[in-house]
């Protein structure tokens, strides 16, 4: 068996970023493995131990992405095949590129993050499937395999729902399908042997992306952070909460 | 010719699909042409009805086979419609069902995918669309070349006005092998509060720092009396509280509304992905350090068991002068 994790590296949501010339810059920033990836790297993993054969880690962006994917090593994924590019390139053309990489891996399942923490895109595991012609299952919560299939748990808008699909298939994962390990120390020694196999995008037929991005501005807004002891006397506080809330910001 | 997938219950059309409706038609007059609606589904027959009153023409897609959804059904029909129309552009509602079959109808098209958008148009040959970006802290402006898939993001669009009778054309798509692949074997659906939670102006969320489920008793009195919706973070879904359905946050609801109270709620980056669009964001948390009060407009540093009654007195007393 063989189970692959598309995985990608993103901005840590608590640190700074910033802007430069209406682009956003990540100079400066913590630069993670999108902890929404670390789902599908743990459940890989899992799956690996649970059944045995092969746990891939598969990546599409600029070459320091190489930094998650030790991370994933470090975790206990076997190796990596990472397509490079630089800049932005949409998740419907990442997914041809990565579509043509698993094609050649060949693995039983797919898992990859619900929703990415930089572009906010929920469509990559979706494209993914589509482009290799298979079935995807989203926003998953449990996952069990079953003699050439899963069954599986997942979230709709209004609730959940459980699935049985056809493998291969892919999953985007979310909290609550598992709890992803911490790197060992002895893990992330190990990880730095790990093969990780590059592959230049435009060897992949990636000439570029459907949709460009014009410009970004930071949207923070302002808060008025007024704020009323109320550890001593909480009802005088509930009652200035609500005058406030009713006579400055008129919104009761 | 642009085609809008019209969201539905099996009984009326969504919110999103009046959303999506405004939407075409923006974009029609920008690029020529009509606009052209799709229903699938249970229900189809009857709501294509109602959906003719917007659109030139309402395609269906009905019969056992499209009784329950799935990504992959969604995407062929929307396709063969799409083909049916001759439609360069398709418009549909970024619901998490939504984003997930506009991926693959955005890969079966080979056209650019223009995901949960606040605001779109058309000059020229290229769409151009807004949306967040980064946990909703960035605001970002996109352009795609044609073919163009725009999902519309909830509670960004005015609804359409009905516009004339359009006609009804009955869709014959076939299931293939792909289709086929996925059974739904159980649907779980989680009856969320009165109102909404996405389309409330008034939401109240509880954290793990309410303590219990039954002190979400308090949460939900106080949200009646604003005409409110009731939110809880995933700390409080994981502890079996709350239903997820009323998740708010990165892999929960986005909501928007005109106050937000986080009521003992810690204010995790992944919490505040989901509420940090709201006009007036309220909060009541014991630690003063606690994140979510650099978010706040208007907070209470105190218990919430003691601050949270004479809030409802508070506003009790409001409502009855
Ligand atoms: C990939 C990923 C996605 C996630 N997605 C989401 C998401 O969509 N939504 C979400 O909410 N979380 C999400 N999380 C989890 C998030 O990181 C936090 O763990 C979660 O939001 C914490 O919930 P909480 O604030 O209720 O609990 P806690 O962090 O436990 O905070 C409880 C708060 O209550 C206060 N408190 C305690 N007792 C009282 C009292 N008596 N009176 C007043 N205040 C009190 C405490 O001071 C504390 O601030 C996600 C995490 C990850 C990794």
């Amino acid at each position: 068996m063989k189970y692959v994790a598309i995985i990608r590296q993103v901005p840590d949501g608590e640190s700074k970023i910033k802007v430069d010339g209406g682009r956003v810059n990540l100079e400066g920033a913590t630069l993670i493995l999108d902890q929404m990836d670390e789902y599908a790297v743990e459940q890989i993993i899992r799956l690996k131990e649970a059944h045995g054969g092969e746990a891939v880690v598969v990546a599409f962006g600029p070459e320091r992405t190489e930094e998650a994917m030790r991370t994933a090593l470090a975790m206990g994924a076997n190796r990596g095949v990472l397509v490079t590019a630089e800049g932005y390139v949409d998740p419907v053309t990442q997914a041809g590129a990565l579509a043509k990489v698993l094609a050649e891996e060949a693995p039983d399942a797919v898992f990859t993050g619900g929703q990415q923490a930089d572009w906010d895109s929920q469509a990559l595991g979706a494209a993914v499937a589509e482009a290799l012609g298979w079935p995807s299952v989203t926003w998953t919560t449990a996952f069990e395999l079953e003699d050439g299939h899963a069954k599986a748990t997942h979230d709709l808008d209004e609730g959940a729902e459980v699935v049985r699909v056809a493998l291969p298939a892919v999953f985007t994962t979310q909290q609550g399908l598992n709890e992803p390990r911490y790197p060992t120390l002895p893990g992330i020694m190990k990880a730095k042997k790990k093969e990780i196999k590059k592959i230049d995008a435009a060897e992949l037929g990636v000439s570029g992306s459907k949709v460009e991005i014009l410009e970004q501005t930071i949207m923070e807004l302002e808060r008025k952070g007024k704020i009323i002891d109320g550890t001593k006397e909480p009802a005088a506080a509930a009652a200035e909460l609500i005058k406030l809330l009713h006579e400055e910001a008129k919104v009761l | 010719m642009i085609l809008v997938v019209m969201d539905h219950d099996g009984n009326e059309l969504r919110k999103g699909a009046l959303e999506g409706v405004s939407r075409a038609r923006k974009l029609a007059e920008a690029l020529g042409g009509e606009v052209a609606g799709l229903v699938v589904g249970f229900g189809a027959e009857g709501v294509a009805e109602k959906a003719k009153d917007y659109v030139s023409k309402v395609y269906v897609v009905s019969g056992p086979d499209w009784e329950t959804y799935t990504a992959e059904k969604w995407a062929k029909a929307a396709h063969a419609a799409a083909e049916a129309a001759g439609a360069r552009v398709v418009v549909a509602p970024a619901s998490r069902t939504g984003r997930s079959w506009t991926a693959r109808l955005a890969v079966k098209m080979d056209a650019a995918l223009l995901e949960d958008t606040l605001d779109s148009w058309a000059e020229g040959e290229k769409v151009y669309a807004t949306k967040y970006s980064f946990l909703n802290r960035v605001l970002e402006k996109q352009a795609g070349s044609l073919p163009a898939v725009i999902s519309v993001k909830p509670n960004t669009t005015p609804l359409a006005e009905p516009a004339g009778a359009g006609t009804v054309e009955p869709l014959a798509v076939e299931l293939g092998e792909l289709e086929k692949k996925v059974e739904v074997l159980e649907k779980i659906v989680e009856t969320g509060g009165k109102v909404s939670l996405t389309e409330a102006e008034v939401v109240v969320t509880g954290g793990r720092g309410m303590g219990s489920a039954e002190a979400f008793q308090m949460i939900e009195e106080f949200a009646d009396l604003l005409g409110g919706a009731v939110g809880a973070t995933r700390a409080v879904i994981d502890a079996g509280w709350r239903p997820y359905a009323e998740q708010v946050g990165q892999t929960g609801k986005t909501v928007q509304p005109n106050v937000y109270f986080a009521l003992a709620v810690s204010g995790a980056v992944q919490h505040q992905a989901g509420m940090n669009k709201s006009k007036v964001v309220v909060a009541v948390n014991k630690d003063p350090d606690a994140p979510i009060f650099k978010e706040t407009d208007y907070g209470v540093v105190g218990d919430v068991h003691q601050v949270l009654p004479a809030m409802i007195e508070e506003v009790k007393k409001l409502k009855g002068a």
